[in-house]
């Protein structure tokens, strides 16, 4: 099983911890890990400002680096949700095909492909789980809760496993936190609101880390808490998951 | 003004904001318990997919057929292309009956048609007799909300409203007491009506009738004490059959506002002895929607108003920030096909959570829609020169790996020593509430290739 | 755009046609009509008490009587205050408002009760299906101040899909689904029972 290692844009530039945490994970878990150094982007943000006509040689560049790989295992549920929805504008051939079928979230990955669910994880706080929308509602990778369907969360059976976490419940269970790209700039007093309204309901809740498949979410959280310096902090899945001995 | 620019108003007020998102979300909450006690429900929303589908593909015959069917029972069916023929219609309507008191129950259709004002500028006293819409209409706003006008309104506002308009006592808001005394005052208007207008939530291509659904009765008190019933709809609200009904009316209010079922579901087939029974059916644009294959399915909705009580987005910008008589999530796939200059704000006005399209009872994939409208929007309206710019240059080196690295780090060195009044000047949108990312060490490619060296 | 030249039928061909042939044109291929598989709504629950409950949280009120003969008695327990009654039921002696070919709507303006039979009830959300069969006048279950109707305990269904095929060989004149009594929760979100139409609804279980 050879898998490619998809690190996106703004992890690698910003929070490469969150890659490095991923690799190691992966590498733990007896993977072959490969990642291929002329990957760019998924060209999500393009695609939901508009302009996906734009982003196409960046999915082009995807593709080419990530073609001849079993698997695509990236640590972030929208721009997986990205590669499998909207690389539709591309010329569908063979090796487009299989990079849309082979991508996968982190965590999907682990659970549904390998089969794990215990990494031998330690992490005692209090945690709660953002369950960010494009990998829950869009991936499926948790039951949502507005539809009528039997509950499921690829991201608790992962945490529930981590030695000495407590995973707190929280008033909205999925509640957008209004990242959204794009969004968090052109609409920034809506964006804005909704991430304080987020991270109230995880203080309201006894949450000490807020934790997610998807870093963009938490990047946004994270800059209101250190603007408005609230006692709670961020910490990708990736680095909870790899948090051990 | 744009959806941004009109939410950032609406946000200066953050404790009237907290009271709309959570007055909505407790009517999300509400939907969230009567669908969970329906067996079946997710296949019920197929159904209601499906049966919608198939009447799209087969509209004009099943609106010959319901026209047909009504008319032989002695419902006259006009038909009018637009808002302007839809309101000379139904003004000739009333002349003909020598009408000048009018009593309208809701119908989005009639407030997209503006038909209120073009009749009052005829002389005609129009009186929306839903509590909600009238509230709205003595305030002299437009409803909020499609299905809760006046949700917008607290009650010490609306206490005021009926002091001044209704000679109510002060009453701080008494709901009890308000809504008996908006009683008294709308039976004096349905006593005195000439005509009853009324909107369509379903009409049924099998048997020339429809069905109006309401909580309060006004519809009924408005048809039933009058002579004239003039009910309007858009094309898109026939369904084929009768029995399809059951899945409608299952879905309708659970969906809206968390009940089993609206409180009067009245089915018109055939006027009262020695009355008369007059349907208009409007396009509008309807048929336009139809010809686009990525939208078309938007014509299923039923105006529930589902998706707006979900929408984290409408919850914390209210009606008005959309400008479009349908606001919200549908309000932003519709009216960007009706005009896009005035509404080419909205489909950017959201996360693209997918709330709404889960929650949509006629499952319209609302959140793939609004994506989809952005790619039109950015090439056939002009954007704001500095968004183009960046986010085509991003595209060419997102493109270019090699650029993207050079790229990358000089972001990162910005970051990094840039003096903070640099980086967080009035420019960084971002940055007026938030922090920006700290940037240590090296990024994950530096990092990447040091540990391959060090083998 | 249409202009009004020579007056109604002129401008009804032209909307209507030009609607029609602009369907015509962008309408998509055929798509087949889903079946409903009833069987997948099927529960096994007590239709009685399902619809009582039912009744009861839409803001109805239900009275189970061991004989219709004690209609009248607890009727007058229910409403002492009710004087212009009128009763559609035969069981009932309490009406005292007449209707006839001569009655205008208006007239029932100050109606404070009103006796009809309920045909059937459909337990998942507490609804009676009632239609100008029992009662005379469009207007009379609206404008009652309290409306009252009566129903055979035997006459539920389950659900909605059973009740339209109950009423499928109906004569279609008027006819409705009732649900509670008539309310309103648009001053800020607060339920208020009593809005346009009736004030209360009870209903008589026999």
């Amino acid at each position: 099983m050879r898998v490619g290692l998809f690190i996106p844009c703004y992890i690698n530039q910003l929070y490469p911890k969150v890659g490095i945490a991923t690799l190691e994970l992966l590498e733990k878990l007896g993977l072959d890990v490969y990642y291929p150094t002329g990957q760019t982007c998924c060209g999500q943000p393009l695609g939901n400002s508009g302009y996906e006509e734009d982003a196409k040689g960046a999915c082009q560049v995807f593709v080419e680096n990530f073609k001849e790989y079993d698997y695509i295992v990236g640590p972030s549920g929208s721009c997986i949700h990205h590669i499998k929805e909207h690389f539709d504008i591309l010329e569908q051939t063979e090796a487009v095909i299989n990079v849309r079928k082979n991508s996968y979230e982190l965590c999907e990955f682990i659970v549904k492909i390998l089969g794990k669910t215990n990494l031998g994880a330690s992490f005692p706080y209090k945690v709660g789980l953002h369950k960010s929308c494009h990998g829950l509602r869009g991936l499926k990778l948790g039951s949502c809760s507005e539809r009528m369907d039997n509950y499921y969360s690829t991201e608790e059976e992962l945490l529930k496993e981590v030695k000495g976490i407590e995973l707190m419940s929280l008033t909205r269970k999925d509640e957008c936190c209004g990242f959204g790209g794009t969004f968090s700039v052109f609409e920034e007093a809506i964006s804005v609101k909704m991430g304080k309204d987020r991270i109230q309901d995880h203080l309201d809740n006894g949450v000490e880390v807020i934790t997610g498949a998807d870093h963009s979410c938490l990047m946004h959280l994270d800059g209101l808490l250190n603007r408005n310096n609230q006692p709670l902090r961020v910490m990708h899945i990736a680095e909870i998951l790899n948090s051990s001995i | 003004m744009s959806h941004a620019k009109l939410a950032e108003i609406f946000n200066k007020d953050e404790a009237k904001v907290n009271w709309h998102d959570k007055a909505l979300w407790y009517v999300r909450e509400k939907r969230d318990t009567a669908a969970h006690n329906v067996k079946g429900w997710e296949y019920l929303r197929d159904l209601a997919s499906g049966i919608k589908a198939n009447v799209l593909s087969n509209l004009d015959n099943y609106l010959v057929e319901f026209e047909k069917n009504a008319q032989s029972n002695g419902i006259e069916v006009h038909w009018a292309s637009n808002a302007e023929e839809h309101n000379e219609i139904v003004y000739k309507i009333l002349m003909q009956n020598n009408a000048t008191k009018v009593v309208k129950s809701k119908s989005m259709l009639t407030e997209e048609c503006h038909l209120n004002p073009y009749l009052e500028s005829k002389g005609i006293e129009v009186i929306d007799t839903d509590l909600g819409e009238r509230i709205v209409q003595l305030a002299k706003e437009p409803p909020s909300h499609i299905v809760l006008p006046a949700i917008h309104k607290t009650k010490e506002e609306i206490d005021v409203l009926f002091q001044e308009h209704l000679g109510t006592k002060p009453s701080n808001g008494d709901p009890q007491y308000l809504t008996n005394e908006a009683r008294k005052h709308l039976r004096d208007k349905f006593l005195k009506a000439d005509v009853a207008i009324t909107g369509v939530n379903f009409a049924i291509a099998e048997t020339g009738g429809f069905v109006v659904c309401t909580n309060e009765g006004n519809a009924d008190m408005g048809v039933h004490l009058s002579k004239v019933h003039i009910a309007c709809m858009g094309i898109e609200k026939i369904i084929p059959k009768e029995e399809h009904l059951g899945v409608f009316l299952r879905l309708l209010a659970r969906s809206a506002t968390g009940q089993p079922i609206t409180t009067y579901s009245s089915h018109f087939n055939k006027p009262a002895p020695g009355n008369v029974m007059h349907v208009v059916i409007v396009d509008n644009g309807r048929t336009e929607q139809l010809s686009r294959e990525d939208f078309r399915s938007s014509l299923s909705c039923i105006r529930c108003g589902a998706c707006m009580n979900t929408c984290p987005i409408y919850r914390r910008s209210g009606g008005y920030s959309y400008n479009a008589t349908i606001p919200g999530p549908i309000g932003s796939i519709l009216s960007p096909g009706m005009d896009m200059k005035k509404h080419s704000s909205l489909p950017f006005a959201s996360t693209l959570c997918g709330s709404c399209s889960n929650v949509c009872p006629v499952k319209i994939n609302i959140h793939e829609q609004l994506y989809k409208w952005r790619q039109i929007i950015t090439k056939e309206q002009k954007q704001p020169i500095v968004k183009n710019t960046i986010l085509k240059i991003t595209g060419m080196v997102l493109a270019r790996p090699k650029l993207y690295a050079a790229f990358g780090i000089s972001v990162r060195w910005m970051l990094k020593y840039a003096p903070r009044f640099m980086v967080y000047s009035k420019l960084n949108a971002w940055g007026k509430a938030r922090e920006l990312p700290k940037v240590e060490n090296g990024n994950f490619d530096q990092w990447y290739k040091k540990r391959k060296n060090n083998g | 755009m249409v202009i009004l030249i020579n007056g109604i039928k002129k401008e009804k061909i032209m909307g209507r046609s030009s609607i029609l042939k602009s369907i015509k044109e962008n309408k998509p291929t055929l798509i087949s009509l889903p079946e409903i598989d009833v069987n997948s709504f099927e529960e096994a629950i007590n239709l009685l008490e399902t619809f009582k409950k039912n009744v009861e949280s839409v803001g109805g009120s239900i009275k189970e009587l061991d004989q219709i003969q004690d209609l009248d008695l607890e009727i007058k327990n229910c409403y002492p205050n009710a004087k212009r009654i009128f009763s559609q039921i035969s069981e009932s002696a309490l009406g005292n408002v007449q209707i006839s070919e001569q009655t205008k709507p208006k007239d029932l303006e100050n109606l404070d009760l009103a006796i009809l039979k309920g045909v059937f009830g459909v337990a998942e959300n507490g609804a009676i299906w009632i239609s100008d069969e029992q009662f005379s006048i469009r207007i009379l279950p609206f404008i009652t101040n309290d409306l009252v109707l009566i129903l055979q305990k035997k006459d539920l269904c389950l659900h909605m899909h059973q009740a339209y095929k109950i009423i499928a060989s109906r004569e279609r004149t008027f006819g409705l689904f009732i649900s509670g009594p008539s309310k309103t929760a648009d001053i800020e979100q607060c339920l208020v029972i009593g809005a346009q139409g009736a004030m209360s609804l009870t209903i008589f279980l026999v």
